[in-house]
C-alpha cells in the first residue's frame, strides 16, 4: 500500500451470478489533491469498480476479492453501517445521470441539506446557506428561488449541476465521478470542471470516470484505462495520452476526434467490447487488436512496468530504456 | 444556389407553462439544401431540439413558417401532410428508446414500410436486409431483439430504420453522445459514408463540436432561443464573428498536446 494514497484499491473482484466476472482484479491509487482519470468503452466495469468501493452495488453482485484503504480503513471489510457514515460526508459521488443520485419527490433544499443536518456538519439555517451558495457557485440562476423547486422542473443541464452542487457541498475528502458532464454544452462542462478543480486545490482527491479524453487530459493527473474489467495501462495523464503504448488505448485515441482535426483520419477500434460472461481467453482485446499475434495473445498478460510511474498488460509494448 | 429543401422562415415558439411563457426559439431562419448537412450547435436549452421538431412539423410554429420542398406545413392538410411525413425521419440520442423494443432488429426496420405499404412481405424484408447491411449490422443477426445489441448497434440499427423510406431530409438529434468514443467514430464513418452515397440532406445536431466539424457543410450557432451566428464550417472554426460562438470554441478540450 501507498502511504501517501487516499484511497487504495487492490485486487478488487466484483461478480455478478455465477459467470460474470465484472471486475477481475482492478488495483489503483487515489492520491490526496489528484484526480484519477478511470477511460475504457461502456461495459470494461468502470462503474461496477466505483460501486464496489462505495458499497452500494446491485443485491445481485458479490465483492470476491480485494482491499480498498481509505484513511486506514478497508472500506470493503468495514460494514455498511461504518460505510454508511463515510458516504455523503468523506466521500460524495456524482452520478452519469441525474435522476439516478436525486430523489424526484424533495425539493432541491431536502436533498442538499440531508447530508450536512445528517452528518451533524451544521444546524439547518447554516445548512440552508451552504447549499443556496453550492447552487450559485454551479452556475444555477437564482439559487435562492431555485432550492424550493422539485428536479423534473429543472433541464437536464441545470439537475446535472444541482447534483455537483450536492457532491460539493459537504467538502468530501475523496469526490467519485461518474461521466459528470455528459449532458451539458462545453461551456458549461468547462464551468463545472473548474469548480471541481477548486476543491481538488483545497484537498479532494476526485476519481473521474470519463469516455471523453479532452476533459480527462484538462482535470486528471494520472489515469487507468480499462478493458473488459481488467486495468491495461495505468501512466500519468498527459504521457498516457501523447505516448500511448497499450493497443487498446493507441485505439481510444484513435477513435478521438477533436476540433481541427477535420482532416485527420479517423481509425476507429473495429467491433465492439466483449460480453464478459464469454470473455476471450488471454488478452481479452485480442479479437478487435490490430497488432495480435495468435497463440501468444491467448495466454494471459502481466502487468509490466513499462517506463516510470507506468505499466501495461500487453507484452508487445514499448518499454521504456 | 443550391436547391433548397427546407426553410424555417422566421419560426418562432413559445411553451405556456406554470411558471409563465417560454420563448424556446425566437425569429429563427435557417436553410437546408438538398445534399447537405448544416450543424446546429449551442447552449443546453438554446431550443436546437425545438427548432428540429418545428422544422419536422412535429409541433406547430408560434409565429412564422416552415417550408418543405415547396409546401407551407403549416398550411398543408393533414392528408397531404402524412404524405410529406416520411420524406424527413430523426434519430434521437437514445437509440433503444426509439426501437420498439418487441420487435426484432429486421422487424424494426420493416415495419415503416409496411405502415406506408410499400411492396410485398417479401421485398420488405430484402429492402430491410440491405439496409441493416448498409449500417453494418450483420444480417445473421437481424432477428435478434433490440436489448441483444449493444448501444452502437441500437443507434446503427435505428439509424437503418430511418432510412427506410428513404427520406430526403433526416434530422440527428445528438445521435452519438450516448456513445463511446470508439463506437462514436464507427457512426461517424456511417453518416459520411451514407452522406457520399445516398446524397442525404442532414439537419445535426450535437454538443460535440468536433463532430459537426466533421460532418457539416455549414454551422448554425444557437444562444437563449436565436441563431447568433452561420457560417461554412471551415469560416466558422477559422473566424468565429460572435462573441458566444468564440466563448463556445475556446471551451473546447484538447485531448492531444497542442
Ligand atoms: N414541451 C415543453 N414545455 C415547456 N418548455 C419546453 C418544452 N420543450 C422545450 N421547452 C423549453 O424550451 C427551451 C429550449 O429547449 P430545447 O429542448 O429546444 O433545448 P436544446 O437546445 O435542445 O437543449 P439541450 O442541448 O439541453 O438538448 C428550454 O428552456 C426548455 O426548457
Ligand atoms: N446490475 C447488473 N446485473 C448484471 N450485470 C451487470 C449489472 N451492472 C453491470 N453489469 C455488468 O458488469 C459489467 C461492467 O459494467 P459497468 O461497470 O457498468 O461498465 P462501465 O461503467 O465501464 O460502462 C458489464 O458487463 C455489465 O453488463
Ligand atoms: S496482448 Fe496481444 S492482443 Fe492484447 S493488446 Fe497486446 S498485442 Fe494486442
Ligand atoms: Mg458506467
Ligand atoms: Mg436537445
Amino acid at each position: 500500500m501507498n502511504d501517501e494514497a487516499l484511497l487504495s484499491v487492490r485486487d478488487l473482484r466484483t461478480t455478478f451470478g455465477s459467470s460474470l466476472t465484472a471486475v477481475d482484479g482492478v488495483s489503483f491509487d487515489v492520491r490526496r489533491g489528484q484526480a484519477l482519470a478511470i477511460v475504457g468503452e461502456s461495459g470494461s466495469g468502470k462503474s461496477v469498480t466505483m460501486r464496489s468501493v462505495m458499497g452500494i452495488l446491485p443485491r445481485t453482485a458479490r465483492i470476491t476479492g480485494g482491499q480498498a484503504y481509505f484513511g486506514g480503513r478497508d472500506l470493503l471489510a468495514i460494514g455498511d453501517k461504518e460505510l454508511r457514515k463515510i458516504r455523503g460526508r468523506e466521500i460524495a459521488m456524482v452520478f452519469q445521470s441525474a435522476m439516478e443520485a436525486m430523489n424526484p419527490t424533495l425539493t432541491l433544499e431536502r436533498q442538499l441539506t440531508e447530508h450536512l443536518i445528517w452528518h451533524g456538519l451544521c444546524n439547518k439555517a447554516e445548512a440552508r446557506k451552504r447549499a443556496v451558495r453550492a447552487l450559485g457557485d454551479v452556475g444555477i440562476p437564482d439559487p435562492e428561488k431555485r432550492i424550493r423547486t422539485y428536479p423534473f422542473q429543472l433541464s437536464g443541464g441545470m439537475r446535472q449541476r444541482a447534483m455537483i452542487a450536492m457532491a460539493m457541498v459537504t467538502e468530501p475528502d475523496l469526490l467519485i465521478a461518474d461521466e459528470p458532464t455528459t449532458a451539458v454544452d462545453v461551456t458549461v462542462q468547462r464551468q463545472i470542471l473548474d469548480l471541481l478543480k477548486g476543491l481538488k486545490d483545497r484537498g479532494t482527491g476526485v476519481i473521474m470516470i470519463t469516455h471523453d479524453l479532452g476533459v480527462a487530459r484538462y482535470f486528471c493527473d494520472d489515469a487507468v484505462v480499462m478493458y473488459a474489467g481488467r486495468v491495461v495501462e495505468r501512466a500519468p495523464m498527459a504521457s498516457l495520452l501523447d505516448d500511448p503504448r497499450h493497443p487498446y488505448t493507441v485505439g481510444l485515441l484513435g477513435s478521438s476526434v477533436e476540433v481541427g482535426g477535420r482532416e485527420l483520419a479517423l481509425r476507429p477500434i473495429p467491433g465492439s467490447p466483449p460480453d464478459l460472461s464469454r470473455r476471450p481467453v488471454g488478452c481479452a482485446f485480442h479479437p478487435r487488436c490490430p497488432r495480435a499475434e495468435l497463440p501468444r495473445c491467448q495466454t494471459e498478460q502481466e502487468i509490466l512496468t513499462i517506463g516510470p510511474d507506468r505499466d501495461a498488460a500487453c507484452w508487445k509494448v514499448t518499454v521504456d530504456a | 444556389m443550391p436547391d433548397e429543401l427546407v426553410r424555417a422562415e422566421s419560426v418562432t415558439k413559445v411553451f405556456r407553462t406554470r411558471a409563465g411563457e417560454v420563448r424556446a426559439v425566437d425569429d429563427v431562419s435557417l436553410t437546408v439544401h438538398r445534399g447537405e448537412t448544416l450543424g446546429l450547435v449551442g447552449e443546453s436549452g438554446s431550443g436546437k431540439s425545438t427548432v428540429a421538431r418545428l422544422m419536422m412539423g412535429l409541433q406547430p410554429c408560434t409565429s412564422g413558417r416552415v417550408v418543405f420542398d415547396g409546401n407551407d406545413l403549416g398550411q398543408l392538410p393533414a392528408r397531404e401532410l402524412r404524405v410529406l411525413r416520411p420524406r424527413m425521419q430523426m434519430v434521437f440520442q437514445n437509440p433503444y428508446g426509439s426501437l420498439l423494443p418487441h420487435f426484432s432488429a429486421i422487424g424494426n426496420v420493416m415495419e415503416p414500410l409496411r405502415l406506408h405499404e410499400r411492396g410485398d412481405k417479401a421485398s420488405r424484408r430484402t429492402r430491410a436486409l440491405e439496409l441493416l447491411d448498409l449500417v453494418g449490422i450483420n444480417t445473421h443477426n437481424a432477428e435478434l431483439y433490440p436489448r441483444q445489441f449493444s448501444g452502437g448497434q441500437q443507434q446503427r440499427i435505428a439509424i437503418a430504420r430511418a432510412l427506410a423510406l428513404e427520406p430526403d431530409l433526416l434530422v440527428c438529434d445528438e445521435p452519438t453522445s450516448s456513445l463511446d468514443v470508439s463506437i462514436q467514430a464507427q457512426i461517424l464513418e456511417l453518416f459520411t459514408d451514407l452522406r457520399n452515397r445516398l446524397g442525404l440532406s442532414m439537419l445535426f445536431i450535437s454538443h460535440n463540436l468536433a463532430v459537426v466539424e466533421r460532418l457539416a457543410d455549414r454551422v448554425a450557432v444557437m444562444n437563449k432561443g436565436q441563431v447568433v451566428e452561420e457560417s461554412p464550417t471551415e469560416t466558422l472554426f477559422r473566424a468565429p464573428q460572435d462573441p458566444y460562438t468564440r466563448q463556445l470554441l475556446s471551451a473546447v478540450l484538447p485531448v492531444r498536446a497542442e
